[in-house]
């Protein structure tokens, strides 16, 4: 597990805060300067791996101190302040829960390319992709229970191990963090984008398994 | 001691009522002696009221069973299903009007005006009249004005139309919002799902219009949803519908009657009657008579046949089943319990077929119809400070975008992220010197805005003249726990605050639910000065009577003053008698009041001789 950020101190009591969004000693709710990281929203250092379970209970923790339903009856400001870091912490759950957004998060954050500064999928991932195309397509068209749709049901574990090949290589180029502006952030970008690919094919797959015709 | 804390402890918990506000019934329910209680009047085991509203040929509409009564012999008198209609424009709800007996017509933000009674109704206004009843008979159940303050559930689906809508029905039966609920998290929470220390739950929510599957994830007294699906026009009724159907069919009606709202109201009814009795009978009569039209049709229905007739209704639901755990990334078997919500999953059939797809039992020890408003009540006594044991976090059902450049949508918020959830999206001008830019605010999963809900359009003026592409125009949307959007924008290069002016698409602005607020106290008003005048009339034709009676007996009795000024009393009050100013009856009836009493002081004297002297009092 990776460590707390650096602390800042609660104003109204002095504790060392372990998020900006709130002081767990005296429950005070705060209004951060500026919007927290995923990361300070959390209070850990910046870094691909990270325990889910842990991240999960220190979400449903956090949540039970900032949810709006638990300042149901306290005055404005607090009340503001509970839906406003109740939706940072929301925010910053959803980008630290998913691996893909985890890692897109990072590399731009280290100045790596954005998805539309670097369009590239790795060179030989190309070649499946015209293959799952191709299966794809034909199942498409044709209808329930026949071959070309059994052959979706096949292909769903091959998507998804390769799934877990590229988020592995992703992981690589993220761990330990490379320094900002690295080539292992392009790198990194590439695999994020055959991620993407893999993600909307495994949706489509998903979403002709579930259509009857 | 954290100070916020100390707040809760020092006040005591706000009762706050729980709502379901249903398609075709609605009830309360409070936390009450540390348990969810529905609030029955006494005598009344059932503490529903349908969701109907009816509108007599004269004098203020009905709600509730009385509206249901009459709409059985006047359907064209009566609205059965509002909530049909909140948060819908006409172009939304065209199929669902065809079946409403009243004109329709759109305001200019696209919210339907229903005319019945001789004036316009939209939705909201009807919705709250069925809410005021709600709050009426649960101050009746508990001896005591209700708390005005409630958790309102509605549908997982939702959309931030209809919840809008259902917020501001509220606001207009005057009841303070304390939560809005998705109606299958509220079912978990009535079944006390939160004890568990972790688990994976199915809502299977079947009513009597709509269904809804949503699947809950619960860790550590938190509830999360996860996902949720379903489908707004599949309920009970489509059920009662394929055996309205079969009848049609067999016992074929003149094409006259088969179109006759009438007939086809008697014979939904028989239908329902048939499948109810169904779940419990392996066999059940349905039948047909309009004797004046020398139709009578019977036939025995199986319960095998019923089934095989609902078999593709009950697939719908599964195929909505797949859909959430699809999202929610699981597999049936993976769901450890599985919640039974909404009268007909009363049905055997609907039971085995939910038990066969998730591969085990579901619960259904707590009376389907009353769960989500039990429900609402736990969660309103979580809000209304009597707990910190549990919470409650929710997930927006749809997508929340922008229309950019060339009809495509911006997801600002997507489908099923955790609320309150807030985002920011920034865009810029397209032309030189652009001083305002025009938003389409969407909601729905589709790739092109046409094919999304429009939640509203809003123009951002003041835009600086600046190059194309150099402005920078921050809009943020703000999602709030009831999934309620706020949406802000400014123009950020220069620090320009810009102004906004947004126009809710099938929405009631804040300024005409005020006015409609206004209206309907001078409405109440109005009923309420109605049956004052009746009762005023009734009451100076008792007076007058009394007088004309008593007067020539006592007048001996009376000085001259007196009499001048009872006399003229009882002048004005004849006058007055049939006159429709409740303040002048009003004013007369006081004023013979205060020219009598000499009168009744000569009567009570009379009266206290006659006993002296043994008279009946009927004879003095």
């Amino acid at each position: 597990m990776n460590s707390p950020a650096t602390a800042a101190a609660c104003p109204s009591c002095g504790q060392a805060l372990a998020t900006p969004l709130l002081c767990e000693a005296c429950g005070a709710l705060l209004a951060p300067a500026r919007a927290p990281t995923p990361f300070e929203a959390f209070g850990l250092e910046p870094g691909f791996v990270l325990d889910l379970a842990a991240l999960r209970r220190r979400h449903l923790a956090l949540s039970r101190e900032l949810h709006p339903d638990m300042h149901a009856r306290a005055e404005a400001e607090t009340r503001r302040r509970a839906e406003d870091g109740t939706a940072a912490l929301n925010a910053a759950y959803q980008v630290l829960a998913d691996e893909d957004r985890r890692a897109d998060w990072l590399v731009r954050a280290l100045g790596g390319p954005g998805e539309d500064q670097e369009r590239a999928m790795p060179q030989e991932f190309l070649l499946e992709v015209l293959e799952w195309n191709e299966k794809i397509e034909e199942a498409r068209s044709a209808p329930t229970g026949s071959a070309e749709r059994a052959r979706l049901d096949a292909l769903v574990p091959a998507l998804e191990s390769e799934r877990a090949r590229r988020r592995a290589a992703v992981g690589e180029c993220l761990t330990p963090l490379p320094p900002a502006g690295a080539p292992a952030l392009r790198r990194a970008r590439q695999e994020l984008n055959a991620l993407r690919y893999l993600e909307r094919a495994l949706t489509e797959v998903g979403e002709l398994r579930l259509a009857v015709r | 001691m954290p100070y916020l804390e100390l707040d809760v402890l020092n006040q005591p918990a706000r009762p706050t009522l729980g709502i379901d506000l249903g398609t075709t019934y609605s009830l309360a329910a409070l936390w009450r002696d540390g348990r969810p209680e529905i609030l029955r009047p006494k005598g009344r085991p059932d503490g529903r009221i349908p969701s109907a509203v009816h509108f007599p040929a004269s004098g203020a509409p009905l709600v509730g069973w009385s509206a249901r009564e009459r709409a059985a012999g006047e359907p064209g008198r009566a609205l059965l299903s509002v909530k049909r209609f909140m948060g819908r424009g006409l172009a939304d709800a065209r199929a669902d009007l065809a079946s409403v007996p009243f004109p329709a017509r759109e305001t200019q933000h696209g919210v339907i005006q229903l005319e019945a009674g001789g004036r316009l109704w939209t939705p909201q206004e009807l919705s709250a009249l069925i809410l005021r009843e709600v709050w009426r008979t649960a101050s009746e159940a508990l001896g005591e004005e209700a708390p005005r303050r409630a958790v309102i559930t509605v549908p997982a689906y939702f959309d931030e139309a209809q919840r809008a809508a259902t917020r501001d029905a509220a606001r207009l039966a005057e009841l303070e919002v304390a939560r809005i609920v998705n109606e299958p998290t509220a079912a978990s929470l009535a079944y006390g799902l939160e004890q568990r220390r972790e688990g994976l739950v199915a809502v299977y929510d079947f009513g009597g219009g709509t269904f809804d599957v949503s699947v809950l994830a619960i860790e550590g007294g938190v509830f999360r949803v996860l996902a949720t699906a379903g489908d707004t026009h599949l309920g009970g009724d489509d059920l009662d519908r394929v055996l309205v159907e079969l009848a049609l069919a067999e016992a074929a009606p003149p094409a006259d009657l088969a179109e006759d709202p009438a007939f086809l109201q008697g014979l939904r009814l028989a239908a329902e009657h048939c499948k109810i009795e169904l779940s419990t009978r392996p066999e059940a009569e349905l039948h047909v008579a309009v004797p004046e039209r020398r139709l009578a049709w019977r036939r025995a229905v199986q319960r095998e046949e019923f089934e095989r007739l609902a078999a593709p209704l009950l697939e719908r639901t599964l195929a909505c089943c797949r859909r959430a755990l699809h999202d929610a990334k699981l597999r049936p078997d993976q769901i450890d319990e599985v919640v039974l919500v909404g009268g007909t999953t009363r049905i055997p059939c609907v039971r085995e077929a939910v038990a066969g797809y998730f591969g085990r039992k579901p619960h259904a020890e707590l009376n389907p119809d009353e769960v989500v408003a039990l429900g609402a009540a736990v969660q309103g006594h979580v809000l209304g400070g009597g707990t910190r044991e549990l919470l409650l976090l929710d997930v927006t059902p749809l997508s929340l975008g922008l229309e950019t450049m060339g009809g495509a949508v911006a997801k600002l918020v997507p489908r099923n992220a955790p609320i309150p959830s807030q985002a920011t999206e920034t865009f810029t001008t397209y032309a030189d010197n652009q001083t305002g830019i025009d938003f389409h605010v969407v909601q729905g999963e589709r790739e092109l805005a046409k094919d999304c809900r429009t939640l509203g359009r809003f123009k951002l003026r003041g835009i600086p003249p600046l190059p194309a592409g150099m402005a920078r125009v921050a809009v943020r949307f703000a999602l709030d726990a009831d999934g309620l959007l706020t949406v802000t924008a400014r123009e950020q290069s220069t620090g320009t605050e810009a102004t906004i002016e947004v126009q809710p698409m099938n929405g009631l602005t804040d300024a005409e639910v005020e006015t409609m607020l206004k209206e309907s106290f001078a409405h109440a008003r109005e009923d309420f000065d109605q049956s004052r005048l009746a009762n005023l009339r009734v009451e100076l034709g008792t007076m007058l009577r009394a007088i004309e009676k008593s007067l020539p007996g006592a007048r001996a009795s009376l000085d001259k003053e007196t009499l001048t000024e009872l006399e003229a009393a009882v002048a004005a009050a004849r006058a007055a008698q049939q006159a429709d100013d409740v303040k002048r009856v009003q004013r007369v009836r006081d004023e013979l009041e205060r020219a009598g009493l000499p009168l009744a002081a000569v009567l009570m004297d009379s009266v206290a001789r006659a006993a002296l002297q043994g008279k009946k009092l009927s004879e003095v």
